[in-house]
């Protein structure tokens, strides 16, 4: 009885197949695979088709584990051994499907999860090559725009003060205003390009914080009223007077977010307050907010409205403004927080906190945040100055000679190759040395070092104004440090360059 | 004539070495992926011409990151041996130049076709290029989804397999 059970209950795991060296079946139980006498072994499957081959070495016993033997009607998943016994091959089949189905199931498991973080990481990977591929397109294009725009800028002056006609005079206001917007918008571009790099660094400086809010709230109280629209600002007034912080960037957040609500309203107010969160020995929390009665945000935009090139719709602009706000804002640990109701309006705020002095002298205030808009001529001296100007871009030198000979203040000597420099330096006495960066031959901070170099008194101590397309802090440190006074990023107008320039020569 | 011969196909998991042998078997696709243990072995004819045909053996190998760890059993008897990797994988063809010197050393003098699989998911050009700057030479380009150079690969090898056989 027990010889039955034991030969049911193999019967049901093994079978045993017996061939001659060539692979003929000489003998076979039939209890996983249909096997005829005499016919071939590897017409059985083709698995056991090489073994004859396979066989004919000194190898006497050969094992096989987990070799699929199923067909469309069953798995069966085996371990196989073959012996060579007396000239003939004793095949051994044990169905091991149950013990392989389990060790199936973890590896799928295993790899499903290892195929599928490695295509998390290659996504990654491929989305911040995009990004550096963005950002590096942005700046060179951005760079590319500079020169340009620089010489429109200069030229739009130059004719502003021409004698022109009521009609010319309204057709350049819109070209100024252009201009000035496209300026803004590269500067955005920049901006955001340094940002995704990392290369942008806040510059914290003691600030007048007074005079920041008067000088947003007369900036947006003239461009809502353009637009019909009310501008409230409310500001807490336990806030100390001076704060400490990057105003620059400060200033491009909030305008950002004020233009932004300029922008998407059509009818009501925008209101910017200002409110003391938190104050403490020498910090303080402040809530910035901006509340607009526009259009709002649909909820399934909110996530990606703070996205670079995101707008509702179809409007004016690069898309950038909150991207950058996003981005100078997780420079200073905070974050931008958005409610929105569609057709009733939106509310932007965020928290910073800030450094503030404990004693600061009124008289360390300077007026160089005011905003002025002089023409070069009110400097104008009675001495004349030699200019040596050293510009190889023909439309460049062209905008600049004229805003230098319209101040009525110079002598101007025109070089265009950085070579010719040094012997033009040597020979003639200048009074200032304007001079472009990129230069052929001789880049202009390489002739800045030469020039500081010179056992001359009066030349090495000449100043040097270098002009650059570069607007990297880092980039224009190193020219200053090569020897230039100054260096001027384009596009600048004339103004600021005059200004500079009697600045230097006082 | 009629030969047959034992073709070991091999590459790291998830590859697609099952899918391009449907193809090439059944003409058939599926997108689920279903990992395959231990071998399966597939038997299919390719008729070179009216009096010649060979057998292609396909063992179609359980997928490894690491080429040494496949059975010495399995690659017994092997006449030809493809190698499969993912060309959307980086990972699968990373040590293909060691794969291929160590294969070399356990089945001396046995032919290796060396396959990039799923062509559908990129652009050749940009692969190329990656390729290229690895330093790894391939023989196909394939997608077992769309049957590109599917049935090329299987044909091709099988000619060359019997050319050898006359040749001996």
């Amino acid at each position: 009885m027990l010889k039955r059970y034991k030969e049911e209950f193999h019967g049901r795991k093994f079978q045993f197949i017996l061939t001659d060296l060539k692979g003929v079946v000489l003998e076979s139980d039939q209890h996983l695979l249909a096997v005829k006498e005499k016919e071939l072994i590897g017409d059985v499957h083709p698995f056991f088709f090489s073994l004859p081959e396979i066989m004919q070495g000194d190898e006497r016993t050969t094992s096989f584990h987990c070799v699929q033997l199923g067909d469309r009607t069953g798995e069966l998943t085996t371990d196989i051994t073959v012996e060579k016994v007396d000239k003939r091959l004793l095949v051994i089949i044990e169905n091991l499907t149950d013990h392989y189905l389990s060790y199936q199931s973890i590896a799928q498991s295993r790899n499903e999860s290892i195929i599928d973080s490695e295509l998390i990481l290659l996504k990654n990977h491929e989305l911040q090559e995009r990004e550096r591929f963005k950002n590096e397109f942005i700046q060179n294009f951005s760079h590319e725009l500079r020169n340009p725009l620089t010489n429109i800028i200069a030229l739009t002056n130059i004719l502003q003060r021409s004698n022109l006609n009521e009609e010319q005079t309204g057709i350049l206001e819109v070209l100024k205003g252009s201009t000035s917007n496209l300026k803004l918008m590269l500067e955005d571009i920049l901006s955001l390009a340094m940002i995704s790099k990392g290369k942008l660094a806040l510059n914290p400086t003691v600030f007048n914080f007074r005079q920041f809010i008067e000088f947003i709230r007369l900036t947006y109280t003239t461009r809502a009223q353009e637009k019909g629209l009310a501008f409230a600002l409310t500001a807490d007034e336990k806030i100390p007077e001076y704060i400490e912080g990057d105003r620059l960037r400060m200033l491009q957040i909030v305008t950002n977010l004020c233009d932004n609500a300029i922008k998407y309203t059509e009818k009501g107010k925008v209101a910017l307050y200002i409110a003391l969160n938190q104050k403490r020995a020498n910090t303080i929390n402040l809530r910035f907010g901006v509340k607009d009665t526009g259009q709002g945000i649909p909820e399934e935009k909110l996530e990606t409205v703070l996205e670079s090139f995101e707008q509702l719709g179809k409007s004016e602009g690069a898309g950038l403004g909150l991207a950058i706000v996003k981005g100078l804002l997780a420079l200073m640990n905070a974050q931008i927080k958005i409610q929105s109701i569609e057709n009733e309006g939106s509310h932007f705020y965020f928290d910073v906190t800030l450094k503030y002095p404990l004693h600061h002298q009124s008289t360390l205030l300077t007026s160089k945040h005011a905003v002025t808009h002089t023409s070069p001529k009110i400097s104008k001296t009675p001495k004349k100055f030699k200019v040596l100007l050293v510009e190889d871009n023909e439309h460049v030198q062209t905008s600049l000679l004229k805003t230098l000979i319209d101040t009525g203040d110079f002598f101007i000597d025109l070089v265009g190759d950085g070579a010719l420099v040094m012997q033009e330096i040597v020979n003639k006495h200048y009074d200032i040395v304007l001079m472009d960066v990129n230069l052929p031959n001789i880049t202009g901070d390489q002739l800045a070092k030469v020039i500081r170099g010179l056992p001359f008194k009066n030349i090495k101590k000449i100043p040097i104004i270098g002009i650059t397309a570069n607007s990297y802090k880092e980039q224009i440190k190193a020219y200053k440090k090569a020897g230039m006074n100054i260096v001027l990023s384009k596009p600048f107008d004339d103004v600021e360059l005059i200004k500079t320039m009697y600045k230097l020569l006082r | 004539m009629h030969i047959s011969k034992k073709i070991v196909v091999l590459g790291h998991f998830g590859v697609g070495k099952t899918s391009l042998i449907r193809r090439f078997v059944e003409n058939s696709f599926s997108d689920n992926y279903k990992v395959s243990i231990g071998v399966h072995i597939v038997k299919k004819e390719v008729e070179l011409s009216e009096e010649d045909t060979v057998s292609l053996i396909l063992w179609d190998l359980e997928g490894t990151d690491d080429i040494s760890r496949i059975r010495d059993s399995y690659l017994l008897g092997t006449h030809g041996l493809i190698y499969v990797f993912d060309v959307s994988r980086p990972s699968t063809f990373q040590t293909i130049n060691d794969d291929l010197k160590k294969l070399e050393k356990r089945v001396k003098g046995v032919p290796v076709k060396v396959v990039g699989n799923k062509t559908d998911l990129i652009l050749l050009d940009e692969l190329k290029t990656v390729l290229d700057g690895k330093e790894i030479s391939y023989d196909y380009l394939t997608s077992a989804k769309t049957g590109e150079k599917v049935n090329d690969l299987f044909e091709q090898l099988a000619k060359m397999l019997a050319l050898d056989a006359e040749k001996i």
